[in-house]
């Protein structure tokens, strides 16, 4: 059934500025997967992943997410199936200069309209969710502070606590990890798991730590130079694959 | 910050909720008189001051004096009906009624229909004095400033005079200036900025008695022959606003304050007249003809 | 990430920041080349635009004229002081003080909306298909708001005047909507150069384009938006007085009447008027703003709103729009009057269609060239005069405390501020009538009138140019045992020369537009011309005049633009 498809991509290709970041992909995660999307730095993560949440347009093929075809619904369709996928980012892409409280419910904007916006930057909307969701990440007594002045693991939590109040149904998570300590990596990671446990949602992670990646999620897909080359659950994948993805041509180069 | 922010947003709109109650007042009920600003600000007060009292007490009205700081804006304010009756200069005159039809002259001063402009040198200039208008000729090759440029006495009337006797404003050197007050031409020709000036008669008279002038910078050459100059100028709306035949209420206080007690006295002595005399269109029908020629009416 | 300290400091000028280079990135061989036709380009302007004035048949500067000039400026040692006239003067201040930041409230609000408006994140946001609609909404938002920022606040002022009436309204709009347009500019550059990570993670997250907008980019650029409005709250102090000039009230409209009567100790307490309230305001909004860049390179780009000279400010600001608000009567219901709907038809009757000047427009372009070559004169002056006052006018804090001797340089820096400040504080229609004095009439006078002017306020981003300068070939010469004038030339003037001269071009734009006020002088051009079509109430021809000026402006602006870019 459609409805529990998440994403279906056929051929989609990304061309930016006459480079082809992503070439002809094939793709389809089921609800309640867990993906990990590996591969050597720019191979296409991170513009799979924005394919995935619609902010990069597919120049070739097709993407749809939740039963919306990207590049033929309307903008009010787009933005119903954006509200339902939730995304994390490397560099959080928090506000820094706004308290946490209001880039917590910067995750329910989708579904606020813009008077109700505008005022909750006076006298935040929703004050006792987005609480619990910052209790739910840990970090209940930060909802009054400045966000840039929390370390970077309190702020990829408020992210993360951006995300669950914005209820999705499937979370997108880009290079969540890379900017954090091991020992504050697995703490998120655990964490993500456990929402995606809560919640089912479905989980689509793209990461450079293999041993995470490898142990901890259902299934993976390599990437290199924008093509799919490793589709398989995690229990199916050999060594080789895996060090084919991570050949360097030549030395110091990538 | 946001807290910053949402204490000026507050602010700002508490602010303009009681401003929008504040004006909600409407329009007021008198009458407004005005003048061009043709002399200090602070003299006119005084003068519209006791006119506005004079003109209360006669009319049984309440009298309110708007100054004005700019010729055009006298009549564009008269146009948009911020001013009721205002006393224009001839061109302004003429220019407010152009552009408010069935606006009507109601009163002048006796000397208002003897007004003259003084055309004066610097003496290095070497410009002789002369008496015939034919000779304003002599100025030809000489750099000139006229006054404000909608003055009827330092702009309109003299280019009247100098197109009379043949000058165009090319024969002068260098484009001619406009000063913008009658004093500042004085001031301009005294310095030799400019080498003539023209200005009003009864200014440079003033200023001739008040010993300003010093006869080794700058001295008359030419006296313009006479011609009207300001009247008082009615809203033809005047009698809807403030009753049924008030204009006329009007026109007679100002035609009957003749000096018989002390205030009226104080008030033909601060407008420097004998008194003030009934006016007509026709008057102005000179004026209004140059003012058409010079493209100044539309 | 938020702006660099630099880029920062040139942002706060009257300037879009579009105006000044970044870092001059130093381009081999062509550039160079380049960089020298346009050197010769320049001066062959200022020569062209000065050749009349030498090939007249008089000297240009009148010995005779010294004499008035001796007189206005002994009468600087004797201002009105009088009880009475103090408290004219003082109410006027704060008219002329409550215009000011009225006005750049109202362009705040404008700013940040029509910078949003105007601005390609909130055009390409969205949907990535629709593409070309989207470029054509942005070009036509942007071109909305050419028009208003092409006219000078006093044409603005004169319009309103007949729309509106005598009203404090006409003064705040005046002030409001043509610095609403450049803030607007300013903004959504500023907005356009902010992170977008944020914005696109809302939107990725199904934000509508408004929202988004609020809270990804808008909290960001805030900081650098409120520099900017207290940079120009000063310059709204200038145009309040200018204004003034017109008869909306205030100092300018007080100096207007002791400036027709010529009474030189009246204009003289007025003018220390306006040099206090200047130098107040300039001294606040530095302060302010050395305040937001400082917490902004200790905090990553944010703005502390904690800081309590940053809070106390925009506390006191806000304050000041509602006492100002009180202090005017401020009342927008003439906005919506039937009367004043009627007056906005009959002008719009009366300018629609446009007419062709008196001559044609053989005439019409004669009168834009000589409005050209008096603003190109006016800018060599102002620019000379503006990088000697500059250089002494630096405090240097590049260098380390005892190189710089600041506290025996400190009278000097102080002087050389000073008279920026009075420069700049004076009205330029006053300035042409002492240059009347000195000079025989043309354009001369009008351009050294604008010239002065116009250095005061070249000089104090000149100024700010040389403080910001890199520190480190700074010490290194020092070191090297320099002195301060070999400093100077060897170490602060090459350095700052591209900026100064990447200002100046700016700011041209701003001079052509200025030659409406200096139409005193006689010097013709656009302005004389545009002043006697409105007392003369030909609408048609005015707008036409004023339509000139803005495409004057428009070529201005690209011609400078291009200079800028290869001087780079």
């Amino acid at each position: 059934m459609a409805g529990d498809r998440v994403f279906e991509l056929r051929r989609a290709s990304v061309r930016l500025g006459g480079v082809d970041v992503l070439s002809d992909i094939d793709l389809e995660i089921e609800a309640g997967e867990r993906v990990a999307l590996i591969g050597p730095s720019g191979a296409g993560k991170t513009s799979l992943i924005r394919l995935l949440n619609g902010t990069v347009a597919a120049t070739g093929g097709r993407v749809r997410a939740l039963g919306c075809d990207y590049r033929v619904a309307s903008t009010r369709k787009i933005r119903a199936a954006r509200r339902r996928i939730g995304t994390v980012h490397q560099h959080f892409d928090l506000v820094a200069q706004l308290r946490a409280v209001h880039n917590v419910n910067a995750g329910r904007l989708g579904a606020w309209p813009f008077w109700k916006a505008a005022l909750s930057l006076a006298r935040p909307f929703e004050v006792a969710s987005a609480e619990a969701a910052l209790r739910r990440v840990g970090i209940g007594d930060k909802l009054r502070e400045r966000t840039g002045d929390l370390s970077g693991g309190e702020q990829q939590r408020v992210a993360i606590a951006r995300v669950l109040v914005q209820e999705p149904r499937v979370i997108l998570a880009d290079e969540p990890i890379a900017s954090l300590d091991p020992a504050r990596g697995r703490e998120v990671v655990d964490l993500l798991f456990a929402i995606s446990d809560e919640t089912r949602t479905t989980l689509v992670a793209s990461l450079h730590d293999l041993d995470i990646a490898l142990g901890r999620f259902d299934r993976v897909v390599g990437l290199r130079s924008g093509r799919v080359v490793v589709d398989t659950s995690t229990a199916d994948v050999r060594a080789a694959d895996v060090a084919e993805l991570f050949r360097t041509d030549r030395d110091g180069s990538s | 910050m946001w807290r910053v922010a949402r204490a000026i947003l507050l602010s700002v709109v508490l602010v303009s909720t009681a401003a929008c109650g504040a004006g909600a007042g409407g329009e007021p009920g008198g009458l407004r008189i005005g003048a061009i600003p043709d002399q200090d600000p602070q003299q006119l007060q005084r003068m519209y001051g006791v006119v506005s009292d004079y003109l209360h007490d006669r009319l049984g009205v309440q009298v309110e004096y708007v100054p004005v700081r700019d010729y055009a804006a006298a009549v564009a304010q008269f146009e948009r009906g911020d001013l009721d009756l205002v006393f224009f200069g001839g061109l302004t005159g003429v220019q407010a009624r152009k552009r408010v039809p069935g606006a009507a002259p109601v009163a002048q001063r006796d000397v208002d229909a003897q007004f003259r402009s003084v055309f004066v040198a610097n003496p290095a200039a070497g410009v002789e004095p002369f008496t015939e208008v034919g000779d304003l000729a002599r100025l030809k090759g000489h750099s000139f400033t006229f006054g404000s440029d909608t003055s009827t006495s330092g702009r309109l009337m003299p280019q009247y005079f100098l197109d009379r006797a043949g000058v165009s404003l090319d024969d002068f050197t260098g484009e001619p200036g406009y000063s913008g007050s009658h004093d500042a031409t004085l001031k301009l020709v005294e310095s030799g900025a400019y080498q003539v000036g023209v200005l009003s008669a009864s200014v440079w008279e003033k200023r001739v008695q008040e010993g300003k002038v010093d006869p080794t910078t700058v001295r008359e050459v030419f006296r313009t022959p006479t011609y009207h100059d300001y009247h008082w100028l009615a809203r033809p709306d005047l009698d809807q606003r403030l009753g049924q035949g008030f204009t006329d209420l009007a026109r007679d206080a100002l035609l009957s304050c003749d000096g018989s007690d002390d205030r009226e006295k104080q008030v033909l002595d601060l407008f420097a007249a004998g008194g003030f005399v009934a006016a007509a269109a026709e008057d102005y029908a000179q004026i209004e003809a140059v003012a058409g020629q010079l493209g100044l009416l539309r | 990430m938020t702006l660099t300290a630099k880029a920062l400091d040139e942002r706060v000028g009257c300037l879009p920041p579009s105006a000044v280079p970044n870092e001059p990135p130093r381009r081999a061989g062509g550039g160079t080349n380049r960089r020298r036709w346009w050197l010769l380009a320049c001066v062959a302007a200022v020569v062209a635009s000065a050749l009349p004035v030498v090939l007249d048949d008089h000297p240009v500067i009148r010995v005779d004229g010294l004499r008035q000039l001796v007189e206005f400026f002994a009468a600087a040692v004797a201002p009105r002081v009088d009880g009475g006239f103090l408290a004219l003067v003082g109410a006027s201040a704060m008219t002329t003080l409550a215009y000011a930041v009225l006005g750049t409230a109202v362009s705040l609000v404008i700013g940040v909306v029509g910078g949003v408006l105007t601005s390609q994140v909130w055009w390409r946001a969205d949907a990535p298909a629709r593409r070309t609609r989207d470029v054509v909404g942005w070009s036509l938002a942007r071109v909305a708001l050419v028009v208003p920022r092409g006219i000078h606040e006093v044409i603005w002022g004169l319009g309103l005047l007949i729309v509106l009436g005598r009203s404090p309204v006409v003064a705040v709009l005046a002030i409001g909507i043509p610095f609403g347009a450049v803030t607007a500019k300013v903004f959504s550059e500023l907005l356009d150069e902010a992170d977008r990570a944020p914005h696109d993670a809302l939107l990725a997250a199904g934000a509508r384009r408004s929202s988004a907008v609020l809270y990804g980019l808008v909290p960001s650029a805030l900081g650098d938006l409120l520099s900017y409005a207290f940079y120009r709250l000063e310059c709204a102090i200038r145009s309040a007085t200018i204004l003034g000039l017109v008869g909306t009230g205030g100092l300018g409209t007080e100096l207007l009447d002791s400036f027709r009567a010529l009474v030189y100790h009246e204009m003289w307490t007025l003018l220390y008027a306006l040099i206090l309230l200047s130098a107040l305001a300039d001294g606040w909004s530095s302060l302010v703003r050395t305040r937001l860049s400082g917490s902004r390179s200790r905090r990553r780009g944010s703005v502390d709103g904690r800081d309590p000279v940053v809070a106390g400010s925009v506390l006191l600001a806000a304050a000041l729009v509602v006492a100002s608000v009180w202090w005017v009567r401020l009342d927008p219901s003439v906005l919506w009057s039937d009367r004043s709907a009627r007056q906005a038809s009959m002008l719009a009757g009366q300018v629609w269609p446009l007419v062709m000047v008196d001559g044609g427009l053989a005439e019409l372009l004669r009168l834009a060239g000589v409005t050209l070559a008096m603003s190109v004169l006016a800018m060599a002056i102002a620019f000379a005069v503006a990088a000697v006052l500059a250089v002494p006018a630096a405090a240097l804090p590049q260098l380390d405390r005892v190189t710089a001797s600041r506290a025996r340089r400190l009278p000097v820096l102080l002087a050389a501020r000073l008279t920026m400040i009075v420069l700049r504080a004076v009205p330029p229609p006053v300035w042409a009538l002492l240059a009347l004095f000195a000079f025989y009439p043309g354009i001369l006078p009008g351009a050294v009138a604008l010239g002065i002017y116009t250095a005061g306020v070249l000089g104090r981003l000149m100024t700010e140019v040389v403080d910001n300068l890199e520190g480190r070939p700074l010490r290194a010469l020092s070191a090297l045992g320099a002195s301060r004038r070999q400093l100077v030339w060897y170490g602060v003037l090459p350095a700052a020369a591209p900026r100064f001269a990447a200002y100046s071009l700016y700011r041209w734009e701003v001079t052509v537009r200025e030659t409406v006020v200096v139409g005193v002088v006689g010097a013709g051009g656009l302005g004389v011309l545009l002043h006697h079509q409105l007392n003369s109430f030909h609408f048609a021809q005015a707008a036409t005049i004023v339509l000139t000026i803005v495409l004057l402006t428009l070529g201005v602006d690209f011609v400078s633009a291009a200079v800028r870019r290869s001087i780079r």
